[in-house]
């Protein structure tokens, strides 16, 4: 009877959920439910370019450090962060400019990672958009980022692992070979861009219209031959003849005291980009989407206190060598910052150690193509930046009508970027190395220049903080942490 | 007589002021009150009669007066306690009755009475100490029966001083018990490790178990530590083992004080101390500065010409100031005990603060004629703190406020002319620390209630139900402020900032247990069984506002803020909450009480567990032989007691499993542009494992107890080996196909093993003086057994994962290995230069890099203790020296304090000049260093006055305690004691809050 009594007892209490143990979520949503709507589907789309903005940590195409943007401006010739003798700076952006990085360095790694962690996303996005059945046009944008990323993965680093499923293990992820990649992306972008919309601006702005995509092909075409031995100029030109239909013109060049440095030429570089003339830009507005750091981490501290009215970064130079190359007629020299400035500053020209014992405190000229736009702090500023512009556009017309032979075709289109930045036309067709000048005072802190180095043969010789480098230099190690984590991986040779 | 229930109901009615006998009762109380009647249609026998009153006074072997001995009339319930001076009172009844005197450590007597009223009586220690209650996990044991590693520390052993917190008493008093405290931040309370590190990222922070009532180590810090009883601590795994999922990294037990029955007391205890710096690090003043900037071309723009004691402005004497008010009574049936603790900090640093308030009460009730016992613990407290700025600095080196103070050039002034703090925008992000102090609101305020009622029904003889229940809540509420005229650099581009931070905590734990104790004969049994249901939620949020016209309102006007200025992550909130189910049950069995076994066995279910792994088991067996009770033992005298133990069990740990690690989740990641607008970005917030489950640790222990020396030299040997399987960590995955490079998975393993001795040697016993020479020593190594495994098939490759400044997780080596580059010089531009070891012509800083080598680790491999206790008449002296050794220390603060080219904006260490060294590229064992060290941890001298001839008083004690005393070590740095606990910054130095040394009195009134 007394047990009877016990255990009726004790059921009492435990009759309540008492071995119940599942686990109950509150504040998030599941993955599976979450993707499977069409609103899930367009935000997966939208998460995809949450991946190209620039932010800390190493992340997104520019705008931030230590990412993509550093990797791919500081190993050219046009920027570097010296070591400051006041004890400033690491070293990673000296060894980049001396072409002594490493395969441990966090630059190489954060480029790696970010770009794989983009791939996700974007493969993510396309399985998600083919689920909901979304409609052809979303899905082919999702491709064409997806292509996008893989570029800049096949530019940067050459053989690289390629999976278009997230849902593998790494054995079924190859390393593929560079021509093997070309191909895909071509063949990916083919496909897909004639689906794009035609919209520029508005709900496109920031995203890939018909016309980015076709920015995008010429440049892989562009570089084909660099890529894979065979160069694919003609097909080069009838891709920027397809941006070209999208109807762009240059933004004017003309003085106006309410642009950024006195020119309207800055509003390319400013917060919202002009749509005449720009073709892809990642918006950004500073701790909400993105960031542009590139004026004020290039400006000693009193001098942007005083005029920006936040303290700068003291970082990154132009190399003598490099701001030499401008006229002073030319519009875009007004970029540069040199000699005596607000603050009690003084840059000077000569940098004469990059690394140790390292630069003085105001050695160097300084940049503000990127002059900071509202709002900012001293954490950056929120200039949108310019992926693709016509202007670029032009000068690989006549890079490609020189290539095929046609010196005369290609001098209407460097003549119209010299003119636009108040310089005289040429005085007879130009040459290649014309337009590689043209492209070297145009295009400087765009995030073009090493590839632009890289096909004019440029990139290994010596400049003014070193000698000539070695031809492996001109791609990137697999980072170390990558191949420790998947040992099939083989690395680039020379490293 | 039998009693009805209308009775006792009634009692029950008149203690507790509840209507038992109305209508009010729910449908489950009905239900719940006919399980009652119905039990308490049982027997009851009446109550004994009483009419005589015997007093006395109860003394020990050397005359010191015992408090707390139970005085028992023989055959009966009748009974009483002696109070602090010895003396007792008892009313009996008859002519002739035998009292029992007994008190934990004496032999128990029995003593005729016949009609005198007055009774002295002197105890005889029990050497053998055997009937020292332990209390290990759901319940109790006499020492002598206990099969287990556990270590229990009473209040009389309890380090004195200007204690704060619960683990700072025992510090240095149990072998494999490590507590260390890292700086001395008001409010700060120590860690503490039981036979090392058992886990990565699991979680090393033992159980923590306050009269039942679980938690984690914040639990403690809402303990008063003066009504602290006795603190238990179960090292090995089979006694840990009964906590289940919860128990591997070690369980701590804390009994609070108990009133004893008819005795009412009130008792008053305080303790001052004056808190001073202990050591600071010694920097160039501004002369010493001048010359080192002038001979490093340092612009004379640089020197501002003051004469700067940074760490003198930022620091000051502290005080700790700990109150106890305490006061119980009681009559046969029933006891309670309440207490008021404040216990307030005034830190070393300007402007950090804490103070603990803490109220308890608690309450024993026996009814049924004592089959039925009720205790209920109420205890609310309140904690405020005024932090000092945990994490600040310039780009390249962020620490504490008084840390940054080094940095400080002497030469720089706190004010400019005009009376602003000064700040030198020539220097990359300059803060003013001092500003910083008097600027930045940094204030917490943490409200806890705990309350716990546990009911034990004697249902039939030696069967005994069991009901505990407890719930406890605690609320954080954090406000901060970060002005722009703080100097800061984030404050100015924001305009100040202001946020609030609420966390809530709802902890409900219920468990029902049946316990059968029987001695058949030669077989004495006592098993457990228990059903037990826990869940915590957690739910919090916070708010940020920047942008402020001025600095009024600080925090608490967000809605004065910019509101233009929001951004993501300014505001946001979450709930998340985890339950676990277990089923458990133990037997404890003893033949000729010589042969003693413990079985026990745990299951649990946890919310929290992946799909895939929802239930685990855990048990464990140990047995213990008292070979001094064999009859073969007889006829030695050599010792006195000697037992063997042996135990193995299997325990879990899921601090490391947080709610909804195991799901594949979207969370909000930002903002993304899109469609032309800025808009919430959602991002799947962690890679997915449906496998994810608690670590598994097993556990080998075999022990020895022994007494010899006529008992004047007694201790006890462990040793053990506990192995750590389905590792938690973040291991390594390729990236791609991972989105990234971590996942968090149970691989690998590590093992601990280690020795732990402890000895006590009474070298002077007599009546009024005694000297007892005590001390323990752990000894204890380590090892990453494995890193890899492999996940859905493919292999992992973790290996050589940074665990802290230069050191290292390696398989095969201890966690925390040194792995680092050799200092070989300077080069002409007195840079340093390191080893190139496999001379390819670079210096590769990689976590695998072949220029590395291994260089000794960051974990400790012995610890001791000496603690050695005089007693003469009235006077005791104690001491507590500790130290630890084996493990280096990677002083990354001497670095930073140690570079040349840093004397245009920063200060330098005196050992700075000799050093010259311009600039490092690398983190080489330059800057590693010894890390042992022995402290001269507490020495406190008291002084009883008992008996006292007072009206009011009944006892009265005083005492001075020295803390911190000395510390003896080659480590350059403030203190050697530093991270060992695992985790972030593991290893390293960069700069604590400082360590006090403090002299403290100490006073203890008993009135009558």
């Amino acid at each position: 009877m007394k047990k009877i009594i016990i255990f009726s007892c004790l059921s009492l209490f435990l009759l309540p959920s008492c071995t119940d143990v599942e686990e109950k979520v509150y504040d998030k949503y599941a993955a599976s439910e979450f993707y499977n709507s069409l609103e899930g589907a367009d935000v997966a789309l939208a998460g995809v370019y949450s991946k190209i903005g620039g932010n800390w940590g190493g992340v997104g195409y520019a705008g931030a450090d230590n990412g993509w943007y550093d990797l791919n401006t500081m190993s050219s010739d046009e920027q570097v962060i010296p070591h400051r003798n006041t004890g400033d700076w690491q070293l990673d952006f000296a060894r980049l400019h001396l072409h002594q990085w490493l395969p441990t360095d966090g630059i190489v790694g954060n480029t790696w990672n970010w770009l794989y962690n983009a791939i996700f996303s974007a493969n993510l996005a396309i399985e998600q958009l083919e689920n909901a059945k979304a409609a052809p046009a979303k899905i082919a944008e999702a491709k064409v980022l997806r292509a996008f990323f893989y570029y800049l993965l096949m530019d940067d680093f050459g053989n690289v692992p390629f999976f278009t499923q997230n849902n593998v293990t790494v054995d079924k992820i190859p390393q593929i070979s560079r021509k093997e990649l070309y191909d895909f992306v071509v063949k990916e972008l083919t496909e897909n861009l004639d689906k794009l919309p035609t919209t520029k601006g508005g709900e496109f702005y920031g995203r890939f219209n018909r016309w980015a995509g076709y920015a995008l092909l010429a440049k892989v075409y562009l570089n084909a031959e660099v890529y894979t031995g065979t160069p694919k100029w003609k097909e080069c030109l009838s891709a920027c003849e397809q941006v070209t239909a999208g109807g762009f013109t240059l933004h004017g060049g003309a003085a106006n005291a309410s642009s950024p440095l006195g020119n309207q030429y800055y509003e390319l570089f400013g917060d919202v980009l002009p749509e005449d003339e720009t073709i892809l830009a990642i918006f950004a507005r500073v701790n909400v989407v993105s960031r542009n750091i590139y004026g004020i981490r290039s400006l000693n501290g009193p001098h942007a206190l005083e005029v920006l009215g936040f303290s700068g970064w003291n970082g990154t130079i132009v190399p003598k060598n490099y701001y030499q190359k401008y006229s002073d007629a030319d519009i875009r020299k007004k970029q540069f910052l040199i000699g005596q400035q607000p603050g009690g500053v003084n840059y000077s020209l000569e940098v004469t150690s990059l690394d140790n014992p390292g630069a003085d405190r105001n050695a160097g000229v300084r940049n503000l193509k990127f002059y900071p736009a509202l709002p900012m702090d001293g954490g950056g500023a929120s200039n949108d930046f310019p992926i693709y512009r016509y202007a670029d556009i032009l000068l690989m017309k006549a890079e490609c009508n020189l290539r095929l032979g046609d010196a005369a075709a290609a001098k209407p289109f460097v003549d119209a970027v010299r003119r636009r930045a108040g310089l005289a036309v040429l005085a007879s067709n130009p040459t290649l190395t014309d337009v590689y000048n043209e492209r070297t005072l145009e295009l400087n802190w765009e995030g073009h220049r090493r590839q632009d180095m890289i096909r004019f043969n440029t990139f290994l010789l010596a400049n003014e903080f070193r000698g000539a480098s070695q031809n492996h230099r001109t791609l990137f190690p697999i980072p170390t942490s990558a191949l420790n984590a998947n040992t099939s991986l083989k690395q680039n040779s020379g490293y | 007589m039998q009693k009805s229930l209308f009775y006792w109901l009634k009692q029950l009615e008149a203690w507790t002021g509840i209507a038992f006998i109305k209508q009010s009762i729910n449908q489950q109380g009905y239900l719940s009150l006919a399980c009652l009647v119905a039990l308490l249609m049982l027997e009851l026998p009446a109550e004994a009669q009483s009419n005589r009153i015997v007093q006395g006074k109860v003394e020990s072997e050397t005359g010191i007066p015992l408090a707390g001995v139970t005085v028992l009339l023989k055959d009966s319930k009748v009974g009483a306690t002696t109070d602090i001076s010895g003396n007792y009172k008892l009313s009996i009844s008859g002519k002739t009755s035998i009292l029992v005197f007994s008190h934990v450590g004496f032999i128990s007597q029995e003593i005729r009475v016949s009609d005198q009223t007055k009774l002295d009586v002197i105890l005889k220690t029990d050497s053998k100490a055997l009937d020292e209650v332990v209390v290990v996990g759901y319940g109790s044991q006499n020492r002598k029966d206990v099969t287990g590693a556990v270590a229990t520390i009473s209040s009389e052993n309890f380090n004195q001083g200007a204690i704060t917190n619960p683990l700072q008493q025992i510090a240095g008093r149990a072998a494999g018990v490590n507590v260390t405290q890292i700086g001395s931040e008001p409010g700060s309370g120590p860690s503490v490790r039981i036979r090392g590190i058992t886990s990565l990222v699991g979680g090393n922070d033992p159980l923590v178990v306050v009269d039942g009532i679980q938690g984690n180590m914040d639990l403690l810090n809402q303990v008063p530590p003066s009504e602290i009883a006795s603190i238990d601590v179960l090292k090995d795994a089979s006694a840990t083992a009964i906590y289940g999922s919860r128990g591997a990294p070690g369980v701590i037990i804390v009994s609070t004080k108990k009133n004893k029955s008819g005795k009412s007391s009130v008792e008053y205890s305080a303790t001052f101390s004056v808190d001073r710096v202990a050591k600071q690090l010694e920097v160039l003043s501004a002369d010493e500065w001048w010359q080192q900037a002038q001979a490093n071309g340092v612009p004379a723009a640089a020197n501002h010409g003051s004469n700067t004691d940074w760490f003198n402005i930022l620091s000051r004497t502290g005080s700790t100031q700990n109150h106890t008010l305490s006061f119980g009574g009681g009559t046969q049936n029933f006891n309670y005990r309440a207490s008021l603790t404040a216990i307030l900090q005034n830190g070393i640093v300007v402007n950090s603060n804490n103070q603990k308030y803490i109220g308890r009460i608690q309450a024993t009730q026996k009814a049924l004629n004592d089959r039925l016992t009720l205790t209920m613990n109420l205890n609310s407290g309140i904690n405020n703190t005024l932090g000092s700025p945990g994490s600040i600095g310039r780009a390249a080196f962020t620490s504490n406020l008084i840390t940054n103070s080094y940095l400080m050039r002497p030469t720089d002034p706190v004010f400019n002319t005009d009376g602003k703090y000064y700040t030198d925008p020539n220097v990359f992000e300059y803060f003013n620390p001092y500003a910083i102090s008097q600027t930045v609101v940094n204030e917490g305020r943490n409200n806890s209630l705990f309350g716990s009622l546990k009911a034990d029904l004697e249902v039939i003889d030696n069967l005994t139900l069991g009901w505990f229940g407890s719930w406890r809540k605690t609320d954080n509420n954090w406000g901060y402020y970060l002005p722009a005229v703080s100097t800061v650099a984030y404050a100015i581009n924001n305009k100040g900032v202001a946020n609030i931070s609420n966390n809530r905590q709802d902890e409900k734990l219920m468990n029902i247990s049946l316990n059968y104790k029987k001695v058949f004969g030669d077989h004495s049994i006592n098993a457990l069984a228990l059903y037990e249901w826990q869940n915590q939620t957690y739910q919090g949020n916070f708010t940020q506002v920047k942008g402020f016209i001025n600095d009024i309102a600080t925090y608490n006007a967000l809605q004065l803020g910019d509101l233009s200025r929001v951004q993501p992550g300014d505001f946001s909130s979450y709930k998340n909450d985890r339950t676990l189910v277990s089923f458990l049950g133990r037997i404890n069995y003893s033949y000729l009480s010589r042969y003693l076994l413990t079985v026990s066995f745990r299951k649990d279910g946890s919310s929290v567990f992946g799909d895939n792994n929802k239930w685990g088991s855990f048990p464990s067996v140990a047995l213990a032989w008292q070979i001094d009770q064999e009859p073969f033992m007889q006829n030695q005298k050599t010792f006195n007691q000697l037992k063997l133990r042996g135990g193995y069990g299997v325990t879990g740990n899921q601090q490391g499993l947080f709610p909804q690690n195991s799901l594949s989740l979207v969370g909000a990641a930002g903002v993304t542009y899109f469609g032309g607008n800025p808009i919430t970005n959602f991002n799947i917030t962690q890679n997915v494992n449906k496998d994810l489950r608690w670590e598994t640790r097993k556990q080998y222990n075999v022990g020895l107890d022994f007494a010899v020396l006529d008992s004047r030299l007694s201790g006890s040997l462990d040793a053990f080996t506990a192995t750590t399987d389905n590792l938690l960590f973040n291991y390594t995955v390729p990236q791609p196909p991972f989105p990234f490079g971590t996942i968090m998975a149970n691989v690998g393993s590590i093992r601990n093993q280690g020795i732990e001795a402890s000895l006590a040697y009474q070298v002077i016993k007599s009546k009024n003086t005694s000297l007892t020479l005590a001390g323990n020593v752990s000894l204890l190594a380590n090892k990453v057994m494995n890193l890899n495994g492999s996940i859905n098939g493919v292999p992992l490759n973790t290996d050589y994962i940074p665990w802290g400044p230069n050191s290292y997780l390696i398989a095969g080596k201890p966690i925390g290995t040194f792995s680092i580059l050799q200092h070989s010089g300077k080069n002409e531009n007195r840079a340093e230069t390191v080893v190139d070891v496999n001379g390819d012509g670079v210096i590769d800083q990689g976590n695998r890099s072949p220029d590395r080598v291994l260089a000794g680790n960051a974990l400790p491999t012995h610890t001791y203790a000496f603690t050695p206790t005089l007693k003469h008449k009235n006077l005791d002296v104690s001491m507590v020296w500790r130290g630890s050794g084996g493990n280096k220390i990677y002083n990354g603060l001497r670095q930073t304090l140690s570079m040349m080219e840093n004397t245009g904006k920063a200060n330098l260490l005196k050992s700075a000049v000799p050093l010259d060294l311009y600039t490092t590229q690398y983190g080489s064992n330059l800057w590693l260093e010894n890390g042992a060290f022995l402290r001269f941890e507490n020495l406190s001298i008291g002084y009883s006055f008992h008996p006292l001839k007072l009206k009011s008083i009944e006892a009265l004690r005083v005492s001075v305690t020295g803390s911190n005393l000395a510390v003896f070590t080659k480590y350059s740095g403030i203190d050697p004691e530093l991270n060992v606990s695992g985790g972030n910054g593991f290893g390293g130095d960069n700069g604590i809050y400082p360590r006090t040394r403090s002299f403290a009195v100490g006073l203890n009134v008993i009135f009558k």
